[in-house]
């Protein structure tokens, strides 16, 4: 019903926003806080092409990606220079990288509030439903956008090397990959799906230069909460979590929502500690 | 070693030297408000407000020819950084007087502040009870009270729309929460079905599965005390489910020309509520209604709209005092200037404005206001109303 | 006389100078203040690192405040006991919670323990907001009493009312969480959780009660978080749920602390004595709606190139 094709969309939006943070995280372990401020960018720069050019939503979005592709080079660039600890010292770094970005949105796009036009909406008899054409977008896009990855990783020689590098870093150098190229690649390839989800995130909800924590909150638990290095489990994790929300609210309120979510978080964690469709035979796998 | 260079550097810079011709010093007042952050819109929106207003004032030959100075910070929407800036202005820059502040939980740590230092406070868009009523500060006014806006809400529910039922959304922050629990008790006690009374954090992305209930319980009017970002989806979402409504009332976000913009036909027939907008204003304050609203636009390039006004409006009254003061040959004492505060009584577009003994305001009522054909036009109440109500609504 | 080393020395004068300095300066209530809030988040940010030491890195402390800070105040509002009081019962709760998170997060490692730290800030946040009876929820607590002092001979030394001794009260409070961070690290404890941090599994092998330090260190830095929460509350006199329970207090402890050097006695004194003066007198002064562009700057460069923190630098220089 009604409160499912909700969900799912919901879902698949999350799922959209986490798959360039799960990516970087993965290969590079850089933690990048933000994320959130990266796709607020490609947001704004679909909304002015947008506004300004009239272009089609769909057509703002490969440049986008391309904008996004080069942001996260440029961030690329800058981790370069971060040492030991990595994962500790990323975070605090692309916090402060998040304050520099923040404010530079406030002074170049103003505090106003954004969103890109509203779109049309159908009723479909077969599920009873009412269904928007952003919905329908983000879901199609996450659900491409994760096959893509997905085939990416599991079908491609890139792809394996992509994942060994995940799995251990070490072995995968010693194996004869390259892991420079690989974090270049997976930077931009992170920020092209970064750029993906940008623009619709300004459909979905609206773009505020300090808008940035939302979206890097909700790619952070995804991303861990399905498992470094496994893209189905970002769709079926997003769409597990947006199901979860929405159930909460419709049945105990929306006051309950945020609790229930984390309740059944950490449940979940606990269950399966080493994510949520992992093979409890390959030892070693540290999230 | 370090800090103790800084200090001592620090205490060097002593009170800033006010703008002001030579011979004349000039007059310097502070202004606390979110500039950065998530109510960064309605912080830029009193700053602007307050700015033109000291613009204004200046342009006419300041206070008793002196310039008035406006030094501006940032609270960060960070009680501790509120307090740090509030202490920074009053101790090191030495303010006449403070104006601003958009959240209560800021506004009173520095009207605390401020009346531990004798320096009038004229917040501009505070609400909550608990800041006059529960307390005694003599240097602490507001332009604004939230029962200027709970009771025009009632009278136009109760009056005009009667719905057999009413939703009511509101966020997890105390203004809101308090406008929530107020306008649900008046309801109930004038007969009206409260049948959902949520609660939800400002900043969700999704009400889809709130907007269900409704469906499933027949709610006629919803009235969300939500803001500006969350109508944007709110609507957005009622618009996407095709759910009618008798009536959707935002006090807080809705009567926006930038959310008429950035909605677009989503928007028509939606009901906000301002305290002033251009062509919404006092009878007798047209004129100056217009000349404010054009020059706003001449030195900021944008429209102004009601937040502007509170800020525009709370240095006024600042200015004002100030003024007084000094003509009547004081030597802007704060004592003298919150005592001429509470003397005051001037006409401006948005209210008439006078403090009572507690620093509410005597005249503050807004209005309700519907979007029509991309306009904001008052609907309520009657001696306001500038058109008809085109009804259904949503 | 054993010779004292560069950074004893440091920190040995730093310490007196800001002991001193306010009995001799008048006035200075600026200084007095901005410097109190830093001591405020130093002890925060201390409190925080304790649990770091041990190679968990929780990014849902906020809880402990909250709930530190919630339970003070309400403690304090419904049976009128002394603040000080109310502050040990604050702690008490935040330590309950921290076992409760040792109990539960037991089999969790790195990000997961991380999200799960994260996710369990919104149980008591969502329940302090809607059990509305109790909490008075999203409304908040106002008029929460101050520290009650002492007035020998007349002089005013309620922290609720001097502004000096509510510097010398935070003072106070960030030299005792200095002293047992610093007994964290030198101690045969420090040792053990170092081998925990470096290595559990070899640590365990050894014979170091992994579990045992693992309880103590969150015990503790729940406790002494949940402190802060509740002098927080009874300093500012009002909280509500978002602020106490909130991102940015769980952020900046971690920031602080990183930036100073974690491995650090002082590390986390050190980023917030830096830090915060820094943003609140000059870049607040200099930028009123960019000064967090500055400081998010400060922070990259600075790691960039002093990875392990300015305290490790710092230690490097002056040995």
């Amino acid at each position: 019903m009604q409160l499912l094709v909700n969900s799912l969309a919901l879902g698949s939006f999350y799922a959209l926003i986490a798959l360039g943070f799960a990516l970087i995280f993965g290969v590079t372990r850089t933690f990048n806080l933000a994320h959130g401020e990266l796709i607020l960018l490609g947001g704004y720069i679909s909304y002015f092409l947008f506004k300004g050019a009239g272009i089609h939503i769909l057509w703002t979005l490969p440049p986008s990606m391309l904008a996004l592709l080069g942001a996260a080079l440029v961030l690329h660039a800058i981790l370069r220079r971060v040492r030991e600890p990595y994962e500790l010292n990323t975070l605090v770094v692309t916090f402060g990288l998040a304050l520099v970005l923040q404010n530079a949105m406030l002074v170049i796009f103003t505090a106003d509030y954004r969103l890109i036009g509203h779109g049309r909406q159908f009723f479909l008899e077969s599920l009873d439903a009412y269904v928007s054409d952003t919905q329908i977008t983000v879901f199609l896009t996450s659900l491409l956008a994760t096959l893509s990855v997905h085939f990416l990783m599991r079908k491609t020689f890139l792809g394996k090397a992509l994942r060994a590098t995940i799995q251990d870093r070490e072995a995968a150098r010693l194996a004869g990959i390259h892991v420079d190229h690989m974090t270049l690649i997976a930077f931009g390839t992170g920020g092209a799906l970064i750029g993906l989800a940008g623009p619709l995130y300004a459909q979905t909800t609206y773009l505020h230069p300090f808008g940035g924590s939302e979206p890097t909150l909700l790619a952070i638990i995804v991303s861990i909460f399905a498992g470094v290095g496994r893209t189905r489990g970002l769709l079926l994790g997003g769409w597990l979590l947006g199901t979860i929300e929405s159930a909460t609210v419709f049945f105990l309120g929306s006051s309950w929502r945020e609790m229930v979510s984390a309740m059944i978080l950490i449940g979940l964690l606990l269950l399966r500690p080493e994510g949520l469709w992992s093979e409890r035979s390959k030892p070693g796998r540290e999230a | 070693m370090f800090l103790v260079a800084s200090l001592a550097w620090s205490s060097g810079l002593g009170p800033v030297t006010a703008a002001g011709t030579v011979g004349s010093p000039g007059i310097t007042i502070g202004e606390i408000d979110p500039l950065t952050g998530k109510l960064a819109k309605h912080g830029q929106e009193i700053h602007e407000g307050i700015l033109y207003a000291v613009e204004e004032a200046n342009s006419k030959g300041g206070i008793q020819g002196r310039k008035i100075e406006v030094i501006s910070r940032d609270d960060q929407s960070l009680p501790d950084v509120a307090i740090n800036q509030a202490e920074d202005l009053l101790y090191r820059y030495k303010v006449s007087g403070l104006v601003g502040g958009y959240v209560d939980s800021l506004v009173a740590p520095v009207s605390e502040l401020a009346a531990k230092y004798h320096v009038p406070y004229v917040a501009s868009a505070s609400l909550q009870r608990t800041l006059t009523l529960g307390r005694n500060n003599p240097f602490f006014f507001r332009v604004a009270h939230l029962d200027g806006i709970v009771e025009p809400l009632c009278s136009f529910l109760e009056k005009v729309v009667r719905p057999a039922s009413v939703a009511i959304l509101y966020t997890a922050t105390p203004g809101s929460t308090e406008f929530g629990q107020e306008v649900k008790a008046r309801l109930i006690r004038s007969g009206i079905d409260v049948k959902v009374f949520e609660k939800f954090r400002p900043g969700s992305p999704d009400f889809s599965a709130f907007l269900l209930k409704l469906r499933a319980d027949g709610v006629e009017a919803l009235v969300c005390g939500g803001f500006f970002p969350d109508h944007l989806i709110l609507v957005r979402q009622i618009r996407e489910q095709n759910l009618s409504l008798k009536a959707y009332v935002g006090p807080w976000g809705v009567a926006y020309p930038s959310f008429v913009e950035e909605m677009g036909a989503a928007a028509e027939r939606l009901f906000g509520m301002c305290a002033w907008n251009q062509g919404i204003t006092l009878p007798g304050t047209e004129t100056a209604s217009e000349a404010f609203a054009e020059g706003f636009r001449k030195r900021f390039g944008k429209t102004a709209n009601t937040t502007t006004m509170h800020g525009y409006t709370s240095a006024r009254a600042l200015i004002a005092a100030l003024e007084g003061d000094l003509k009547s040959g004081g030597s802007l004492k704060g004592e003298d200037g919150s005592r001429r505060l509470r003397a005051l009584d001037i006409l401006t577009p948005m209210e008439r404005l006078a403090f009572d003994e507690k620093g509410d305001p005597r005249h503050y009522r807004q209005v309700v206001v519907q979007i029509q054909s991309g306009r904001l036009v008052a609907v309520h109440p009657p001696d306001r109303a500038g058109g008809h109500i085109q009804w259904p609504a949503p | 006389m054993r010779k004292l080393s560069g950074s004893q020395m440091l920190t040995g004068g730093t310490g007196v100078v800001l002991m001193l300095w306010p009995l001799f300066v008048p006035g200075g209530d600026l200084y007095c203040r901005v410097l109190g809030w830093s001591f405020f988040f130093a002890a925060l940010a201390l409190a925080w690192n304790i649990l770091a030491l041990t190679g968990s890195i929780s990014i849902g402390h906020t809880a402990f405040f909250g709930l530190g800070a919630y339970t003070s105040a309400l403690m304090s509002h419904y049976t009128h006991l002394s603040p000080f009081i109310c502050v040990i019962l604050g702690g008490a709760s935040g330590m309950v919670y921290g076992a409760l998170w040792h109990f539960v997060f037991k089999p969790l490692r790195g990000a997961r323990f991380a999200l799960a730290t994260l996710a369990s800030v919104e149980i008591p946040r969502v329940i302090v907001d809607n059990w509305e009876g109790l909490t008075f929820g999203s409304l908040g607590l106002v008029g929460i009493e101050a520290f009650s002092g002492v007035q020998p001979g007349g002089m005013d030394l309620s922290p609720g009312e001097s502004l000096k001794s509510q510097y010398y009260l935070l003072l106070f409070m960030m030299a005792s969480y200095l002293l047992i961070h610093h007994r964290a690290v030198r101690s045969r404890w420090g040792w053990a959780m170092r081998a925990v941090r470096e290595d559990e599994t070899a640590a365990g092998s050894i014979g170091v009660p992994v579990h045992r330090i693992r309880f103590c260190a969150v015990t503790f830095s729940a406790a002494l978080t949940g402190i802060c929460g509740a002098v927080y509350s009874h300093l500012m006199g009002l909280i509500e749920p978002s602020l106490v329970f909130s991102l940015h207090l769980s952020a900046m402890p971690l920031v602080l602390s990183i930036f100073g050097g974690r491995y650090q006695i002082a590390g986390p004194v050190l980023g917030s004595l830096i830090l915060y003066p820094l943003d609140q007198l000059f870049f607040h002064a200099w930028f009123p709606s960019a000064h967090a562009a500055l400081y998010g700057l400060v922070i990259v460069l600075t790691l960039i190139h002093f990875p392990s923190g300015i305290g490790t630098w710092l230690q490097k220089k002056l040995t």
